[in-house]
């Protein structure tokens, strides 16, 4: 760990974003025709930016499809973005650098730091933002940088039954991270899994056995403790528990709790489980085809959502209490393919509350409330203060999170 | 012979609740209130399935009741047998390995499972201590052969996969129309043959629906279809009209042309007449066939003499018909068959609210996203009007905003048709929006029975104790959340006893040894625990 990332990993104020990442894209291409042309792009990711702070748990939900997992593989440089950057433990002066400089070429140009510059200062920024990122950068780093910094950044991962080799001992699934890494003597590394199977609540006898003969709760456990093996900072969560049932999802989730108090990890929860999402984040990212439509922190976004998607994808959870009925909020329809998105705000084809403007300017992410973010029409930039569109049908947005907008009748 | 031609009767005498002893007046009417009739009953069944590790008690003696127009809600954990259940219910057990040991299934009064201890013989090896099943498939065949007359029509089913479950290769109006022929193909021919294109209404009636489609007004226009509908005297030439007149393009002339045109379609050639008499002729056989074996299985014994009659009587027809099954002439003859089919397909996509039905008519599943096959799939186990509508899983492979779009449009259907669902999931809010009963399910065997309310209230069961309190609660997020230790056992071995005792918090040396008694503690509240003392409920 020395050369470039040293210097950033000095900081250990905890007001300071562990990962941060500005702009990230993500385009599949599509290929076909003559020669397997490049004929279009799936936008999986389309101007994604995220930060996750020390011992913090970021929740990023969204509907199957909108590129959460894509989110959370580009945050490892388990892919490569298509533009865009991912900082690991920024010094303080680089952060507020890089934050100026976005905010520069937002404001002068409306680009955002990927198209081609229009004025002077954009273009000197752009220059710079480059100089920055050849420095610090995740996805400039060499390849032997990279190796060293993946110890730090972990993932587990969503199918317990497909993640794990089935020909490998358990405890060589648990044990391969510290192999690879050459971490400590074969006997140091023995210690250290035993230790690892302790910690996620598995008996030092499973070590012999085959990831088949477990279920799929003791199976997520042991993907758990091998992306703790390494000691890491920052674990990418993609949809821990979503094929476990919810006796096992319990067990798992007070575990990966109880690990972030003791090892002071960061999480990214990557989830479509809302109630899941909300027991266990600090702030919630929502995202919609490939964008961030809003971004609070968990209590904020749940009481008081401002999107009328969010409000939407809240509404559409249903609560395990029949004595309580609600309003709710039946979207119209499936989500548009992000090989052609709509163009504005992507939203606004299933929107109950969609306006004129919707259909041609994408709404920006703006800060409309302290610490809470929303990308929509809805409320206005110049405003501050939210005030919902009286004459669209979105109604008041109640306190108690309930909203009225556009509601039918519960049947 | 006359009586045999007739459709299927109305159900038979239908039995009366038996009332639990100690009901005291539920507190609140329910949408199925107690007094509705039982049109299934389950009665300790037992399904086994035969490996080489062993035999799988996947099902170990569950009992439970729908009524009609209620939903009852089956929940539990992965591998606790509520597939097996709906898949014992309708008699789709694979087997080998599985085979339904014993037990009753009642579907309003009818035995769906008689015949079965005839079926097969299960012996133990006393060496090996192994299983050993001696089947007589011709009489498996037989009884499967039985259960066609009550799949569809009486039982229909929504699967968990909507992907998985409809067939690649056909349109959906294919696989559609193929169940609707199975079960309302005698009304379709019927309303084929009745059909008055030439009739001095129709065009007049064709003239107004070209003006209304100039106006532009959507209802207006679908009234307008729907009076041309009735001057054919036929409702799908309405449902053709107002697609066509929908995608017409305004003001254009050719609207009459395309119009006259189809309606000059529904003119029936000599062939098509006499194919379409033949084809109905067919279907009232099949229709005597299912009535002879629904009356088997009332009475619990084989119709040798109807059987023997009606297999004569196929055989004619099918001999006398075999013109129609030469390539080329199949076609033709099929074709307004085929069109009237696609027509009514398209009025039953309408009706669970797909925007664009003559679109998902005409595409293949592949073209389709998971929560529009859903639909498919329920319009297809809908469009019979079935009895009673089991649906494993039908939301747990689609997303939230999906899924709520999916409940509410069953939660419509079963206002509007009143039918009786057994609704299968895994997901105790799911159960909580849409059930008016829950049965909870644990390794096999049914541990507690409650109105939705009540059990969510005040569940009685640690398993269900445990299940409520390992759900996320929105309301209460920082609770930590608390868990059922252990997994679900393993059913080749299950523990003795009550089954779940290894993971129970409140076990007691009795549970280790006898299985608890199904007792019954207030009103429709029913629960197998040591831990409660009521009266033993009555199966």
């Amino acid at each position: 760990m020395e050369g470039a990332i040293a210097p950033m990993m000095a900081s250990t104020d905890s007001n300071l974003p562990l990962i941060t990442s500005f702009n990230l894209r993500k385009y599949f291409p599509i290929r076909g025709g003559l020669f397997s042309s490049r004929i279009g792009d799936v936008r999986a990711v389309d101007g994604v930016s995220l930060d996750v702070r020390e011992s913090e748990t970021v929740g990023l939900v969204g509907e199957s499809g909108c590129g959460k997992t894509t989110v959370g593989r580009l945050l490892l440089r388990l892919i490569e973005p298509t533009s865009g950057h991912t900082y690991y433990h920024p010094s303080p002066d680089v952060l507020a650098r890089l934050e100026s400089l976005y905010d520069t070429l937002k404001s002068s140009t409306g680009a955002d730091g990927n198209g081609a510059a229009a004025t002077p200062e954009a273009a000197a920024a752009l220059k710079e933002l480059d100089e920055i990122a050849d420095q610090y950068s995740l996805y400039r780093l060499k390849h032997s940088k990279m190796k060293e910094l993946r110890g730090k950044l972990q993932i587990v991962f969503q199918d317990p039954f497909s993640s794990l080799s089935p020909r490998m001992l358990v405890r060589d699934i648990i044990g391969e991270p510290l192999a690879i890494h050459h971490a400590g003597s074969r006997s140091e590394r023995a210690m250290r899994v035993a230790e690892l199977v302790q910690q996620v609540g598995l008996n030092p006898e499973h070590l012999w056995r085959f990831p088949h003969e477990f279920s799929g709760g003791q199976r997520q456990r042991i993907g758990i403790a091998r992306a703790l093996a390494l000691r890491p900072e920052f674990i990418v969560l993609d949809e821990p528990t979503s094929a476990l049932d919810v006796s096992v999802q319990a067990q798992i989730l007070n575990i990966l709790k109880k690990l972030q108090a003791e090892q002071r990890l960061s999480y990214l929860f990557i989830s479509h489980h809302l109630s899941v999402v909300r027991a266990m984040s600090h702030k919630v990212a929502v995202m919609y085809l490939g964008q961030i439509v809003e971004r609070a922190a968990t209590e904020d976004l749940f009481s008081r959502p401002l999107h009328p998607y969010t409000q939407a994808l809240l509404s559409a959870i249903p609560i395990p209490d029949p004595s309580l009925k609600r309003e709710r909020i039946v979207l119209k329809g499936d989500v548009p393919s992000p090989a052609a998105p709509p163009a504005g705000c992507r939203f606004h084809t299933r929107c109950p509350a969609v306006m004129p403007v919707c259909s041609h300017a994408e709404p920006p992410l703006i800060e409309v409330r302290k610490a809470h973010w929303v990308a929509c029409h809805l409320y206005p930039p110049s405003g501050g203060v939210p005030v919902p569109n009286p004459a669209g049908p979105l109604g008041s947005v109640g306190e108690n999170g309930v909203t009225n907008v556009g509601a039918l009748p519960a049947a | 012979m006359a009586a045999l031609s007739t459709s299927m009767p109305v159900a038979p005498a239908e039995t009366p609740l038996p009332r639990a002893p100690a009901t005291s007046e539920p507190s609140e009417p329910t949408p199925s209130s107690a007094t509705s009739p039982v049109v299934l009953d389950v009665r300790d069944l037992k399904t086994y399935f035969f490996t080489y590790d062993g035999v799988v008690l996947a099902l170990d003696g569950v009992s439970f009741k729908v009524r009609r127009g209620e939903t009852l809600g089956l929940v539990g954990e992965t591998g606790c047998g509520k597939s097996v259940t709906a898949f014992s219910v309708v008699r789709l057990i694979p087997d080998p390995p599985g085979r339904i040991i014993s037990g009753k299934v009642l579907f309003r009064g009818i035995d769906l499972l008689w015949g079965l201890s005839s079926e097969a013989r299960i012996k133990t090896d006393p060496k090996t201590g192994r299983a050993r099943i001696r089947r007589s498939f011709r009489r498996i065949k037989t009884g499967l052969e039985r259960m066609s007359a009550v799949r569809g029509r009486g039982i229909s089913m929504i699967f968990q996969e909507p992907t998985q479950a409809m067939n690649p290769v056909f349109s959906v109006a294919d696989q559609i129309s193929e169940a609707l022929l199975l079960h309302q193909g005698i009304p379709i021919v019927d309303d084929l043959l009745g059909a008055t294109p030439d009739a001095p209404e129709v065009l007049p009636a064709l003239e107004a629906l070209v003006e209304e489609s100039r106006r532009g007004n959507t209802d207006a226009l679908r009234e307008a279809s729907r009076r041309v509908g009735e001057a054919a005297h036929l409702r799908t030439f309405g449902t053709q009209a107002y697609y066509l007149a929908r995608e017409a393009e305004p003001d254009s002339e050719d609207l009459m042309r395309r119009l006259n045109k189809a309606r000059h379609r529904l003119h029936l050639s000599g062939l098509e007449r006499v194919y379409l008499r033949h084809r109905r002729r067919r279907m009232e056989v099949e229709d005597a066939f299912h009535d002879v074996y629904l009356s088997e299985m009332r009475e619990g014994r084989i119709d040798r003499h109807n059987r023997r009659i009606l297999r004569a009587r196929r055989g004619r027809l099918r001999l006398s018909g075999f013109y129609y099954g030469i390539w080329g002439i199949r076609g033709r003859v099929q074709r307004p068959l085929k069109d009237e089919t696609f027509w009514r397909t398209v009025n039953r996509l309408e009706e669970v609210s797909i925007a664009n039905p003559v679109q998902v008519a005409r595409g293949y599943p592949h073209e389709l996203s998971g929560g529009m096959l859903q639909r498919v799939m329920i319009t297809m186990a809908l469009a019979v009007d079935p009895v009673i509508l089991i649906a494993d899983e039908p939301t747990t492979a689609l997303d939230v905003t999906i899924q709520a779009q999916i409940l509410e449009l069953m939660r419509g259907l079963k206002t509007r048709i009143g039918t009786a669902i057994l609704l299968i999931t895994h997901d105790l809010a799911v159960i909580a929006e849409v059930a008016d009963r829950v049965c909870v399910m644990y390794a096999g065997q049914i541990v507690e029975t409650a109105r939705a309310r009540d059990l969510y209230a005040h569940p009685l069961h640690p398993y269900t104790q445990g299940l409520l309190a390992s759900i996320p609660n929105l309301e209460r997020p920082d609770k930590r959340l608390s868990s059922i230790p252990g997994s679900v056992p393993d059913l080749i071995h299950p523990p003795k006893g009550c089954r779940f005792h290894p993971r129970c918090s409140y076990a007691m040396p009795i549970c280790t040894e006898v299985r608890p008694p199904t007792t019954v503690e207030g009103s429709e509240h029913t629960v197998a625990c040591h831990l409660y003392k009521g009266p033993t409920a009555v199966e």
